[in-house]
């Protein structure tokens, strides 16, 4: 049994144990030896007394052959079972040790993928929530707004080509005013004609009358009478030029006043159609920012989902280090056991490894409150995933 | 232009949770996978605030804010740690390193937001 205070088997070889090992060793012949002697003794020897006594040595030397045995082949177990467990810690744990940290560099790995996707995800809902609002990127001002606007600036157009028009019909009207006084003004000057050529006719036969004395009279007269059909001629014409021109006119102002009316209905149907399409327009809209509003909500929603689960992923890092923590503290123990073997194989002294040694080391490489509360078994609390915690400024 | 910020942490997973908070509010972000990587990667640079994790192997957090504190250009540059560290003595380590929050995992995405801002715009 090993000793409860330092770990050994046996106690340690010194100069008085010694001899009262060999004495143990010697004590299965030296009783034999006693016994053949007691025998002998009271008196002669005789061949029974001789035959007892050397059966007593034969038995007392047995007996200590069998106690070297026993104690050769336990002394062997013992170096067997330190080289075992020395085995143990040099070709077991590295390979725990290798399987921990190989799960945790997989879980990490795989983790940071998961964020990775996750940022995906936010970024294309960004993409997505930017697109459906077209409205924000036009300034703050809808489709609708900005198409009604422009569709009532091409109305405006309209109108103001439609009074355009009437002002030039309104010209036009006052042209045929001017007309109509140049055909008086042709009129009279036809008239003036009329009343000279009568004069010179009566004063071509007064100077008839008047005779050689009168010639002269005559054919001034006569000039009179031609510059008198001239301008009864012109006068002619100008109302002529003027019938012409008030007939151009008049189909000039028939053509405006049909084009202000078609004008006026294709302006009056415009609007009615601007409006129709515009209503049409502002139902659709509406149902777009509807859909847009729902999609918005809709990812707002992700995204506080996925800053939630951003939270929750933060379990990697909790769960590697407490890894990490462990796997130190597990090859640690392969450097422990190679000095139990030493100090077996060189003192002959078992010493178990020193528990509070290897808790000492895990407890004092934990950072977490929950490492803490695990390693103090404190139960279900100290399992529970922490909740997010306060900032401390400086 | 959009602010920049580094996240230092030996865990791949954890870069990519911060990663994706930092960039859905319009922050560029640069990661290291501990200290001494985010120094190598500092230098010629402009980052405006740094997040740390304080257990890392080759250089912890702590240490590097010892050593981002002496690079002039970065002496004012405010670091924030996120740790799952919860003891007191390590906490008062990072303050008086110069960290100018302590943040303990598990972390929500706002609340990371909340802090950034604070301390970029401060």
């Amino acid at each position: 049994m090993a000793d409860t205070k330092t770990g050994e088997f046996f106690p340690r070889p010194t100069g008085g144990s010694q001899i009262a090992r060999r004495l143990n060793q010697m004590h299965g012949s030296a009783v034999g030896l006693a016994g053949a002697l007691a025998v002998l003794a009271p008196g002669s020897v005789t061949p029974g007394r001789a035959l007892a006594a050397a059966a007593l040595m034969i038995s007392g030397a047995a007996g200590d052959w069998h106690r070297a045995r026993s104690r050769s082949a336990a002394e062997g177990a013992t170096a067997a079972f330190v080289a075992g467990t020395e085995q143990l810690g040099r070709d077991v744990l590295p390979v725990w040790s290798a399987h921990i940290e190989n799960a945790r560099a997989q879980m990490e790995h795989a983790v940071a993928a998961l964020a990775l996707r996750f940022g995906g995800i936010v970024d294309r809902l960004d993409e997505a929530l930017k697109a459906s609002h077209p409205a924000a990127a036009q300034g703050g001002e809808g489709v609708f707004e900005v198409s009604t606007r422009e569709l009532h600036a091409v109305l405006e157009s309209l109108r103001t080509a439609m009074t355009s028009n009437r002002d030039l019909h309104a010209e036009v009207q006052s042209l045929g005013r001017f007309v109509d006084e140049l055909l008086q003004m042709a009129a009279e000057v036809s008239s003036i004609s009329a009343q000279t050529n009568m004069l010179a006719i009566n004063a071509a036969i007064e100077a008839a009358h008047a005779g050689e004395n009168g010639r002269g009279f005559g054919v001034l007269a006569q000039e009179v009478r031609k510059l008198s059909g001239l301008s009864g001629d012109t006068a002619r014409r100008m109302a002529d030029k003027v019938n012409v021109i008030s007939a151009a006119i008049k189909a000039a102002r028939q053509s405006a006043e049909q084009s202000t009316e078609r004008g006026s209905a294709a302006a009056a149907a415009a609007e009615s159609s601007i409006s129709e399409v515009l209503g049409n327009f502002r139902s659709v809209t509406e149902e777009l920012e509807a859909s847009a509003d729902v999609l918005t909500r809709e990812s707002q929603g992700i995204q506080a989902e996925i800053v939630e689960a951003l939270v929750q992923l933060q379990f990697q890092d909790r769960v590697s280090q407490r890894m990490t923590h462990v796997r130190h503290n597990i090859e640690r123990l392969p450097e422990l056991l190679r000095d139990t073997r030493h100090r077996y194989e060189t003192e002959r002294a078992l010493q178990a490894v020193d528990t509070g040694v290897l808790l000492a080391e895990l407890e004092s490489s934990y950072a977490m409150a929950d490492e803490r509360a695990t390693h103090k078994r404190e139960g279900a609390a100290a399992a529970a995933a922490p909740a997010v915690e306060e900032v401390t400024f400086f | 232009m959009a602010k920049t910020i580094m996240i230092v942490d030996d865990s791949a997973s954890l870069r990519q949770v911060v990663s994706i908070a930092l960039r859905s509010a319009g922050y560029d972000v640069i990661e290291g996978c501990d200290g001494v990587d985010a120094l190598r990667q500092l230098t010629g640079q402009k980052v405006h605030l740094i997040i740390s994790d304080v257990n890392m192997p080759n250089m912890d957090g702590i240490s590097l804010v010892k050593a981002v504190k002496q690079l002039p250009a970065y002496k004012f540059t405010p670091i924030v740690m996120l740790t799952t560290e919860s003891q007191e003595a390590k906490k008062a380590a990072g303050q008086a390193a110069g960290a100018k929050a302590w943040m303990l995992k598990p972390f929500s995405p706002p609340q990371l937001l909340n802090v950034v801002q604070k301390l970029v715009l401060a």
